[in-house]
């Protein structure tokens, strides 16, 4: 038998026991011929390929990174704790030394979690990948990552999550948000004022096929990754770009998704959404798998596969060209004018109203970084929703200057005494604590 | 009366007992040319004992099979499997004589390219002109559905001495294991055919007319005449019979570790709440993993001879072995010769042992009793260290539910039963070293053989039922049928039970309560297309447990009183 190149630690997860509701895409059948599929290719046999229990995230490790509203268990079941712990196994296991690569293969997804979590969006109530990214630096001392989302729809939890972080390249493929929940994922979309260009979005047009991704990783995701100089690169590996899944409207197919990965090369790979839970999943995360492995995929292919079928148009491929070179652009060359600066007192400001599908929640939010010379500057984000008003988080940010570190300190215990103020929030990274407020 | 042999490596030891205890027992040493005539040599001791009488049972448990595939002496076998899409299954080539035929199903079973029949036709003819007479048939998904298997069956039956199918092997799906576990099965078959006739013969010739049950890998026997449809399942049976002679010897209730401590390797094995831990998953041959049922035990490269000696680091205990120890005339210290220091008994030449363990003494500057202590300490800590992460790598297993992940029990093992040659000397020193009250059985010489002579039969088999294509299948008990909308996964563990306990009846002359089918693995899941729920996908895996044989339970139980701890 084939050795693989790399060994491989394959957290699997497919929680049976859990779906969001019985019909919905998140349900209990979601990995079921996923399983069926990698057992009996006995992939956990192949020397170098080991499959793993997950651990258990703690409510520590969701408060280091999400305001949650009311509170961080009312938010979540067991199960998100144990995709998240999934993520964060696989981290620990690459971390560690026990595998080369490693490829949380679990259920619930993440990447429509933003930082400021009322309920669940997109089927998505904590943030995975955050989750396992803020674990990493917290006992490892990582610094820069990279997170490659090949998922269809646009990650925009991941996105707001970093939206500050220069530490923290964001680079998202997906189906153009014109066509596509949740609407967002805009080339325009950049970062904050502290981290433009840390924040790629290359909005893809329906039918996009194998040539197409792989297009965008040649020419942009590859040579910005090459820039950037990520200490770890993580893949956000949704599988809903293929082109037999019942949400979206693409044509990537398992030999996409297998030769993307391994151009991609990433350390850590987490799964994200992905429907077509008969036609795709079984072939796509066997071809990952084995792609991840450095082993031959060539025979994975979908029964109903056709690549002249999927074959894209002439001008599908000019459209993605010019798309990829202003992404490309947008990182190298960020621009300078047309970008939102609104200050208010020092601070800069953001307004954003966001939508809860799967809970049926909105929100309104104001969100405050105060313009620091020092370090990425302290984040103020004020939150009402139909289900809590009146929130309030602040987050003492990675690196903070001592100025910042007072004015979070200083400003929770003022929020403290604000009778209008339900639920607040303090995340102090640096002091490696969270402290919380509650207002009955 | 109920007769047991087991041919071990070195020894092959005989039982014979009835209701009221053990009659005769007989320990031989094993001619690995020819173990026919071991086991007649152990069976003709038994009778100079018991005189003659009249067995009904006989168990034997024998490293023919092994011994076969690990040397290598197998009949060339005619495999032809088919794949589908997934890996490259050239990656799974095995012996000389392996075609893939095109065709392919999908992971429902459902056919997404027809078997090449024109294929299987001339494979099969280019395999008889090459002399081939048994044969191996293995579709990628057949526990789904075996009807490409079945073609291939087809086309060889007439023509063929031997044939295996993958769905009857086992339910479990693995396409690489089912390869290699069929192949293995027709590979040994004419060697286990002949021997079986042997062994028929030889009981004959003594006047004996037992029903002939040979012991598998998971602790549980089969009837020679299913053995000569699976003898790939006779494989490492010894671990298992060991584990058999314990739970015969002792009443084992809780969480519980056996080591049993031989010359090369010490053998270790888990009990949860009494029962021994079996895995469908287990066995590997000659670096090929199989779909072979056998008993969670692992082998520690660590025994009474394993050498003793000093490297820059300090001591240094096996793994290797260089023959016999000092006390026995042997040129090197061993851990034998270090208990032989410490024990009250002596064993062979006490002087050759202390003066290697002065000589070792020499080298640590201590004296040859701490010397001694040392060595038996470091042996016992390894002892501990690898079965702890054996330990943690079983309460480590994957599982797939939020149920099961926070509901599943860790194995935390309260008692040590120690069986093999060294186990009383070292025993306080090993209750010191797990923390655990230690218990040596008595009679625990011929443990193995009262393991094979008390083993019962034990069978496994897998239930697949979807409700929304109507098809239901039990692959290794050959049964495919219709079932309608409504069928539940109450009545699929109903059937399966029944099933099994039948198959039972019926070929392995068995008796069985359902209600000791026992259900390991169970789901039952909507299949959703569209926005519609279109019928179920059921899953159960059943299984009847190893354990002794009712009527004999206690017949041979010995004073298993705890050790005082050290």
């Amino acid at each position: 038998m084939q050795g693989v190149a790399n060994r491989l630690g394959v957290v699997f997860f497919p929680a049976f026991d859990w779906a969001i509701s019985p019909t919905h895409p998140e349900r209990q059948e979601r990995l079921l011929y996923t399983m069926d599929q990698l057992k009996e290719e006995g992939v956990f046999d192949i020397p170098g390929i080991d499959e793993h229990r997950p651990d258990e995230a703690g409510m520590d490790d969701v408060r280091r990174v999400h305001f949650s509203f009311p509170d961080t268990e009312s938010n979540l079941t067991p199960s998100h704790l144990i995709s998240a712990g999934g993520a964060i196994k696989a981290a620990r296991l690459f971390m560690e030394g026990h595998a080369d690569k490693a490829f949380a293969l679990v259920r619930p997804p993440g990447h429509h979690a933003m930082k400021a979590v009322h309920g669940g969006r997109g089927f998505c109530s904590v943030n995975i990948e955050a989750i396992m990214v803020e674990y990493l630096r917290e006992h490892y001392g990582v610094g820069r990552v990279a997170i490659v989302d090949t998922d269809c729809h646009h990650g925009d939890g991941t996105q707001d999550v970093y939206w500050h972080d220069p530490e923290t390249l964001y680079i998202s493929l997906h189906q153009d948000g014109r066509t596509l929940f949740p609407g967002s994922g805009f080339a325009s979309e950049l970062g904050g004022p502290k981290a433009l260009g840390k924040n790629i979005n290359i909005p893809l047009p329906p039918r996009t096929s194998d040539e197409g991704f792989l297009h965008a990783v040649d020419e942009v995701v590859l040579p910005v990754l090459e820039d950037f100089q990520p200490e770890i690169v993580i893949n956000s590996a949704g599988q809903d770009n293929h082109f037999s899944d019942p949400l979206t409207d693409m044509n990537f197919s398992a030999q996409g998704y297998a030769a993307l990965n391994q151009r991609l090369d990433p350390d850590i790979a987490v799964l994200e959404g992905g429907y077509s839970i008969h036609g795709a999943l079984p072939y796509v995360n066997t071809g990952i798998i084995l792609a991840m492995a450095g082993m031959d995929y060539s025979y994975v292919r979908e029964p109903d596969f056709d690549p002249e079928r999927l074959r894209q148009d002439n001008k599908t491929r000019e459209y993605i060209h010019q798309i990829c070179s202003s992404a490309r652009q947008s990182y190298f060359n960020p621009p300078t004018s047309g970008i939102s600066r609104d200050m208010e007192d020092g601070y800069f400001i953001r307004s954003k109203d966001v939508f809860y599908d799967t809970d049926f929640i909105t929100e309104r939010q104001k969100e405050h970084l105060l313009d620091c010379d020092d370090c990425p500057g302290l984040l103020l984000i004020e939150s009402s929703s139909t289900r809590r008003k009146n929130c309030l988080g602040i987050e003492i940010p990675r690196g903070a200057c001592q100025r910042c570190r007072n004015a979070g300190e200083t400003y929770f215990d003022k929020a403290r005494h604000n009778e209008s103020l339900t639920n607040m929030q303090l995340i102090d990274r640096p002091g490696g604590a969270v402290r919380r407020y509650r207002r009955e | 009366m109920l007769l047991g042999i087991d041919v071990g490596g070195t020894h092959t030891d005989a039982v014979l007992l009835d209701r009221s205890g053990l009659l005769a027992s007989a320990k031989v040493e094993t001619r690995q040319d020819d173990l026919l005539q071991s086991i007649r040599t152990a069976l003709g001791r038994i009778r100079q004992t018991a005189g003659d009488v009249e067995v009904q049972r006989f168990n034997l448990s024998t490293t023919l099979c092994t011994n076969a595939i690990v040397q290598d002496d197998l009949t060339p076998v005619g495999v032809m499997v088919s794949a589908g899409p997934g890996m490259d299954p050239e990656q799974f080539r095995i012996g000389d004589h392996y075609e893939v035929i095109r065709g392919a199903l999908d992971h429902r079973g459902e056919e997404i390219q027809p078997l090449d029949l024109d294929q299987v036709e001339r494979c099969a003819s280019r395999f008889l002109d090459q002399g081939l007479r048994v044969f191996a048939a293995v579709d990628k998904f057949s526990p789904r559905n075996p009807g490409h298997e079945e073609q291939m069956i087809d086309a060889l039956s007439e023509r063929a001495d031997f044939l295996t199918a993958g769905h009857q092997i086992s339910g479990q799906l693995n396409f690489p294991r089912r390869i290699a576990t069929s192949y293995y099965n027709s590979a040994v078959w004419p060697l286990f055919n002949s021997f079986a006739n042997s062994v028929e013969d030889s009981l004959r010739e003594y006047n004996l007319f037992p029903q002939l049950n040979i012991l598998k890998a998971d602790g549980g026997t089969m009837p020679l005449s299913q053995a000569r449809r699976t003898p790939v399942e006779s494989i490492f049976s010894g671990p298992a019979a060991s584990v058999m002679g314990l739970m015969a010897l002792c009443d084992i209730e809780e969480d519980a570790l056996m080591l049993d401590v031989g010359g090369t390797t010490t053998d270790v094995g888990v009990f949860a709440g009494g029962d021994p831990l079996v895995e469908a998953e287990r066995v590997e041959l000659v670096h090929r993993p199989t779909l072979v049922r056998a008993m969670k035990t692992e082998s520690i490269g660590l025994g009474g001879d394993s050498a003793v000696g000093l490297d820059g680091e300090g001591l240094l205990v096996g793994p290797r072995r260089r023959g016999a120890c000092l006390a026995r005339g042997g040129g090197q210290a061993t851990l034998v010769d270090a208990l032989n220091c410490i024990a009250e008994e002596c064993f062979g030449d006490r002087e050759a042992s202390v003066q290697g363990m002065h000589d070792l003494g020499a080298g640590l500057q201590c004296s040859m009793e701490d010397a001694a202590q040392q060595v038996v300490r470091h042996s016992c800590r390894r002892l501990r260290e690898q079965t702890m992460a054996m330990l943690e790598r079983i309460n480590e297993r994957p599982v797939y539910t939020v149920h099961e992940f926070l509901e599943s029990r860790r194995i935390e093992p309260r008692r040590l039963y120690l069986m093999g040659g060294p186990a009383r000397v070292m025993a306080p020193y090993l209750s010191r070293e797990f923390g655990l009250p230690v218990i040596v059985p008595q009679n625990a010489g011929v443990a193995n053989a009262l393991g094979a002579a008390l083993a019962r039969p034990t069978l496994q088999a897998e239930l697949f039922a979807d409700t929304s294509r109507g098809n239901l299948t039990v692959p290794v008990l050959g049964r495919q049928e219709t079932v309608t909308r409504d069928y539940s996964l109450k009545k699929a563990k109903q059937d399966l039970a029944e099933d099994l306990c039948r198959h039972v009846r019926d070929s392995y002359h068995w008796t069985v309560d359902p209600s000791e089918a026992e259900v390991v693995e169970e789901s039952a899941m909507n299949m959703v297309r569209g926005m519609h729920t279109v019928g179920q996908d059921i899953r159960v895996k059943c299984q009847i447990k190893p354990g002794i044989t009712p009527e004999f339970e206690g017949v041979v139980k010995c004073a298993c009183k705890e050790l005082p701890t050290g």
